[in-house]
């Protein structure tokens, strides 16, 4: 498999080859190696600060002149070389203290931090709301999201997506614990702003006021931009306040954590749409710096049918954002939504709750192909939604102005040539009238390009978003940066946030003559937390706890928040379940090292093998585990430790106790001789330096003492 | 090619899309997860997330990437 190493890791062991092999024979260039190879150490293992990488280049450059022979000058200028061509990796280790490739094994990101799109340092924040430090774990989140409020009620949660505790039996819960402390902090008047870095005298236009527009903005007031906002809503949160309903999503959740933005000095300029009320050239006129913009994607597509014209289809994110500002009127009575979206079970379930007797949600293809979530599928369901697959709607019918019906054929999927794709292809002559009075179109999202026309020079994609440097979030036109669905396309609303937070950092770049960085941001680990401690019983039957949720018939009837949340407890025990995976890298040298070379086999980690895990049981090594050390001893991670506490030796991977063991103490001198099954293990194995004595336990130094003390006895006179 | 979502795939060559940006080519051999195969509309043209060993998270077109499994 094809794999990126790390530059830092890469130097390192040519280094240190070159120097145990010889080819630096002056020892005055064999210190300045080992010089060097110490402050690459520095690097990969995490204590390397600003000052190392400049230490590191005028070292390696005073390897090569001290080098005497070819051999030496050779290797001192492939250190030297390694060191200019990477040096923004070298930086990045100092500075962050991260090594994306993982190889720098002290460094590597977690499974689910990697995956998340803004790179929440999820290990770190789930130990510390199980250790109930919940404004802590919020002060971590902000660091890389804004909203954990946000998102923990409704972020699409690829973190748990790749949890490693699924391998075993489910994910943790990371969605709903970050929710959790979230809402604890800002209870208890926790949930605070960072303090922000001295003014910069710039200010900079951020245009929209979603999850990515509000992220720049937040980020940016940080770093001591001021910043406005403009946004053609009422008020703030883009597709958080206008796309999703209030049952997942209140809305008191959205103005908490946009208030924040407020107490930073973000300003708020509402019902301001750009390219109508404010032109670029009155913004410019205005000395902004810079601008963001942030405008979403919220223009449907429509259903190209006839009679889509003649009668009044409804566009589902029309629908949602008339609901969400307040208007609660019953569309109709039998309602078609179309699509098999979020946005459309968004749709189907906010008109069950606005009084509409039917709802149907017709796909064109079945509930496996369906992009929507599938718990927010099932809740529908629960709810009363009907679900008719494999439909093709054809035409809008109706007389004097109203729907009376929506034609329909049935389909079926077939594979088509040269793809492995399944198409829905109708069935004839299956055609039939499904029975409706409002037809409600969710078949996407587009970018709605009409407020940017004073933007001639800005370039758009052929998927008619804007065209930008991923890296560094900037368009065509200089000074003008973008993220967000205009950029993605309709996406999550993480995506969002982890794209404003590029931007903010690229815009602050941009102003401050700094380079912009050739690749994007791989993300960064916080801190490295002390693990909880759990007993491998504990850590085996702890299950994800169920979600509570509101009655059903007030979640047919009303907006309220729909989810109940977890109990303190419940939020506590499953923030125990976590693998802590930015420790154990799951190498496995702790499994091989005990089954292959100790013969005991004692660890039964199946889930250390992404491509084939098998079982997992913590509880079977305080069976077969003679405490020896050695997976502590052979782990490069720190991640299995062996400690000696209390009276007892304890072995614990990431905080969960795997073994725990009596120690037994020398009968004669006290000294600690180990738990009694490891003492057995050694003395089966190798002969007894001296005799045992009555059975007694005795330290090998004092049986030596006791042997030579017999046999001087015996040869004395 | 259509992908699922936690499909395995392998990032193996330079993709036609206008998307494709030059410091993409780095990411050619990666192997990675498929974390939201499309979002909306099932379109085969869509961008794709996918979740690159080593990394990050990122929106790639489909055909630089082929399936593992």
């Amino acid at each position: 498999m094809a794999k990126q190493s790390c530059p830092v890791n890469t130097t390192i062991v040519f280094l240190e080859e070159a120097i145990s092999t010889g080819r630096f024979k002056i020892p005055k260039t064999r210190r300045i190696a080992s010089e060097v190879m110490e402050l690459m150490k520095d690097l990969a293992w995490g204590r390397g600060g600003e000052e190392h990488v400049p230490a590191l280049e005028s070292r390696a450059a005073e390897l090569c002149a001290s080098a005497s022979d070819q051999d030496a000058k050779k290797a001192a200028e492939k250190v030297r070389t390694n060191i200019d061509e990477y040096r923004e990796v070298f930086v990045s280790h100092a500075e962050t203290h991260n090594c994306a490739s993982g190889d720098c094994i002290k460094l590597a990101p977690a499974p689910c931090q990697m995956t998340c799109p803004a790179g929440i340092d999820v290990p770190t924040y789930i130990t510390l709301i199980g250790m109930g430090r919940d404004a802590e774990a919020i002060e971590v989140i902000r660091r890389d999201n804004p909203f954990p409020w946000i998102c923990g009620l409704v972020c699409t949660r690829p973190c748990e997506f790749m949890c490693v505790r699924a391998r075993i039996d489910t994910p943790v819960s990371i969605k709903f614990l970050k929710a959790f402390a979230a809402e604890r902090a800002m209870s208890e008047g926790k949930y605070v702003n960072p303090p922000k870095e001295a003014d910069k005298g710039k200010n900079i236009c951020v245009v929209g006021a979603g999850p990515g527009g509000l992220s720049c903005a937040y980020y940016l007031a940080l770093k001591g931009y001021g910043v406005r906002v403009i946004e053609s809503l009422p008020t703030a949160g883009g597709m958080t306040l206008v796309g999703i309903p209030r049952y997942r999503l209140p809305r008191e959740v959205i103005d908490r954590e946009v208030t924040m933005l407020e107490e930073l000095g973000v300003d708020f300029h509402f019902n301001t749409r750009f390219g109508s009320d404010v032109s670029m050239a009155d913004l410019k006129s205005e000395g902004f710096a810079a601008f963001f913009f942030a405008i979403g994607a919220h223009k449907a597509y429509q259903l190209n049918l006839p009679g889509e014209k003649e009668f009044p289809v409804t566009d589902a994110i029309d629908l949602l954002k008339r609901v969400a500002l307040g208007d609660h009127h019953r569309p109709g009575k039998k309602v078609v939504v179309i699509g098999g979206g979020n946005v459309a079970i968004d749709a189907a379930r906010s008109c069950l709750r606005l009084g509409c007797e039917e709802v149907t949600l017709a796909y064109r293809r079945t509930r496996n192909e369906m992009p929507a979530d599938e718990e927010e599928v099932e809740h529908a369901e629960e709810e009363g939604v009907h679900f008719s697959f494999l439909t093709v709607p054809t035409e809008v019918l109706g007389t004097e102005g109203k729907i009376r019906g929506l034609r329909c054929l049935r389909a079926e999927l077939v594979k088509r040539e040269g793809s492995d794709r399944m198409s829905p292809v109708p069935v004839e002559g299956s055609d039939y009238i499904m029975d409706v009075d409002v037809v409600i179109a969710a078949i996407g999202q587009q970018v709605d390009t009409s407020c940017m026309a004073d933007l001639s020079d800005l370039k758009w994609t052929r998927r008619n978003t804007i065209d930008v440097n991923m890296v560094s979030m900037e368009s065509s036109e200089p000074g003008i940066f973008a993220a967000g669905d205009a950029v993605t396309g309709p996406a999550t609303v993480i995506e969002a946030i982890g794209g404003g937070k590029r931007a903010a950092e690229a815009i602050h770049r941009w102003l401050s003559g700094i380079p912009q960085p050739k690749m994007p941001p791989v993300p960064v680990r916080r801190s490295r937390i002390e693990s909880l401690e759990v007993p491998a019983t504990t850590k085996m039957i702890l299950r994800r706890p169920e979600m509570g949720f509101l009655n059903i018939d007030r979640r047919r009837t009303t907006f309220q928040q729909a989810e109940l949340g977890y109990t303190e407890n419940e939020i506590r025990e499953e923030a125990r379940r976590c693998l802590r995976c930015d420790i154990c890298r799951r190498c496995g040298e702790c499994v091989e090292v005990c089954r292959d070379k100790m013969k005991i086999d004692a660890l039964q980690l199946g889930y250390l093998d992404f491509d084939h895990p098998v079982e997992t049981d913590f509880r079977r090594t305080e069976d077969r585990c003679i405490t020896c050390g050695a997976c502590a001893h052979n782990c490069p991670n720190g991640a299995m430790k062996m400690e000696d506490r209390d009276g007892e030796r304890i072995l614990s991977l990431c905080g969960t106790v795997l073994n725990r063991q009596k120690l037994l103490h020398c009968e004669s001198c006290g000294a600690i001789m180990g738990p009694r099954r490891y003492v057995e293990y050694i003395r089966k194995r190798i002969d007894p330096v001296g005799l045992r004595i009555d059975q007694r336990m005795i330290c090998d130094t004092c049986l030596r003492k006791k042997t030579a003390g017999s046999s001087a006895e015996t040869v004395r006179p | 090619m259509s992908f699922r979502r936690g499909q395995k795939v392998e990032i193996f060559r330079k993709s036609e899309d206008e998307s494709w940006a030059d410091y993409m080519n780095e990411y050619i051999g990666l192997h990675g997860i498929i974390t939201d195969p499309d979002t909306s509309i099932n379109d085969p043209e869509d961008l794709v997330e996918v979740s690159l060993e080593g990394k990050g998270t990122h929106r790639l077109p489909q055909d630089c990437m082929r399936p593992l499994d």
